[in-house]
């Protein structure tokens, strides 16, 4: 592994540690990017049967991140793609995920308005934003794990920011002002 | 008016950390000049902060059942693999990784404030947090001064221990941090939220200075862990069996994860170990506490040496 290619995995130089690190990674991101807690483990689930099954074409010494991202990334288009043909489907699991949302963690008002302006994010924004904010991948990452040109991560990163500026200021927060 | 100075994907990968090393004292000084950009950049890190405030505490839940096992059959299956980590190691290793991936208070430690939830879950994640808090005043207030650091000296550590553990109620001990270049100087007991606690200090050569801070909580849980960064003292927090640690330091979070470590396997080996020279410990040993709870610290962890007093600290 590069140890500079991330600088929190950087000394802890095990390949059990990284490797759980970048779990615990994609289960935050997956989470954050479904909102429900048996979706998002369910994706991380296959995810891995995956990334299991082809554990040989991946190298040692390239991006074990950005590997495991792009999987995670695959397996999620394919079940969009597959629930769109069962749009019923669609339906109870949406309906699902307003329920299970812990109501906790909306309490504070930014972080409430913060929930709300990511869900009316476009997808493709959404994701960028949640690797680059959430996660901390580098764009190069980011780039090869949506398989598009960097050029397009930056301008949905930076329009992400912008709409989700735009909205936490429009709905009256005082809150990221407040902050400093 | 000297905004095309500096470019959009700049200003992101300046508040990204990705912003190439000789450009940024560059768009630093731009944002000093333009308000407006300061804003920005400071809005975009206020986005990533709420971010994490909603989505760490997927890092603190346990994975499910499958997820887990895969993780192993992954870890088996890849090439570089290294071998899986003891079994006691295991939590370890999970804690870790998501110490890593938590990012602390930003500016102070305003992640957490003004949370306001009845639920027990949340109630003794605050309650560990404050201990976390007072870990990291007290490390800040007895580091300042090396004149009253500590109330008793680490030259007799079956006296420290034994009255240490007294004053929390529970076993305690200082662990052998030798591993890690740390050499127990001595500690105090200090009120809690959680009741007394006790805090031992170490220094390493550098004579910088990591404590330890033990804590009885009304109820462990050892999926609870966490990590802030106050100013310059990082502090990172667990609860392991009956009681939870905090260890605060002026250092990385990497550095500091790494002494946590140095910590957490000291505390599983337990304290009884073998004494390799006694000439650190003139004192009876003191047993009569053993028959109470099997994990009683009675032995000096080997490698670290004593102390004439708490004033003067003296090398070997």
């Amino acid at each position: 592994m590069e140890p500079s290619r991330q600088q929190s995995g950087a000394r802890l130089s095990t390949f059990g540690v990284e490797l759980e690190v970048h779990i615990a990674s994609l289960r935050r991101y997956a989470r954050a990017l479904l909102r429900n807690r048996s979706d998002a483990e369910d994706l991380v689930q296959e995810a891995l049967t995956r990334a299991v099954a082809r554990a040989d074409t991946f190298k040692a010494g390239t991006n074990l991140r950005a590997w495991l991202f792009t999987i995670l990334h695959n397996v999620h288009v394919n079940q969009v793609r597959s629930k769109a043909s069962r749009p019923d489907e669609v339906d109870v699991d949406s309906v699902e995920s307003k329920l299970v949302t812990p109501a906790r963690q909306e309490e504070r008002v930014e972080l409430r308005e913060m929930m709300r302006a990511l869900d009316e994010l476009p997808e493709e924004q959404r994701k960028v934003l949640l690797l680059v904010a959430l996660e901390g991948l580098k764009y190069e990452e980011v780039a090869e794990t949506l398989g598009v040109p960097i050029g397009t991560v930056m301008s949905r990163l930076s329009r992400a920011r912008e709409a989700v500026r735009a909205k936490l200021a429009n709905e009256g927060s005082v809150a990221l002002r407040r902050v400093k | 008016m000297n905004a095309h100075c500096v470019t959009d994907d700049e200003l992101h990968a300046y508040v990204d950390g990705q912003l190439a090393p000789e450009r940024r004292l560059f768009v630093e000084r731009w944002l000093a000049d333009d308000p407006d950009a300061a804003r920005r950049a400071e809005d975009y890190r206020a986005q990533a902060a709420l971010l994490h405030e909603l989505f760490d505490p997927v890092l603190r839940e346990p994975a499910s059942g499958p997820v887990d096992e895969l993780t192993g059959k992954l870890r088996g299956r890849m090439p570089g693999n290294d071998n899986a980590a003891p079994w006691h190691a295991r939590h370890w290793v999970r804690m870790a990784a998501a110490v890593m991936l938590i990012v602390g208070g930003a500016g102070g430690g305003w992640l957490g404030r003004g949370a306001v939830d009845q639920s027990p879950v949340v109630q003794q994640r605050q309650t560990l947090q404050t201990f976390a808090e007072e870990a990291t005043q007290a490390h800040r207030f007895y580091t300042s001064d090396e004149r009253f650091q500590v109330e008793l000296g680490a030259d007799n550590q079956d006296e420290l221990n034994s009255w240490l553990s007294k004053r929390v109620g529970r076993d305690v001990f200082g662990p052998d941090l030798g591993g890690v270049g740390l050499r127990l100087i001595g500690g105090r007991s200090l009120p809690t939220e959680l009741g007394a606690g006790a805090q031992y200090m170490y220094v390493n050569e550098a004579n910088k200075r990591v404590t330890l801070f033990v804590g009885a909580p009304r109820s462990g849980n050892p999926a609870k862990f966490g990590f802030s960064q106050n100013g310059d003292v990082a502090t990172i927090y667990w609860v392991e069996g009956p009681l939870a640690y905090a260890l605060a330091g002026r250092m990385s979070k990497e550095d500091l994860l790494r002494v946590a470590e140095a910590v957490y396997n000291d505390v599983k080996a337990g304290p009884r170990r073998p004494e390799p020279q006694s000439q650190q410990n003139q004192q009876p040993q003191q047993q009569q506490q053993q028959e109470q709870q099997p994990q009683q610290q009675d032995q000096p962890p080997a490698g670290v040496q004593p102390i004439s007093d708490t004033h003067k600290p003296k090398d070997s």
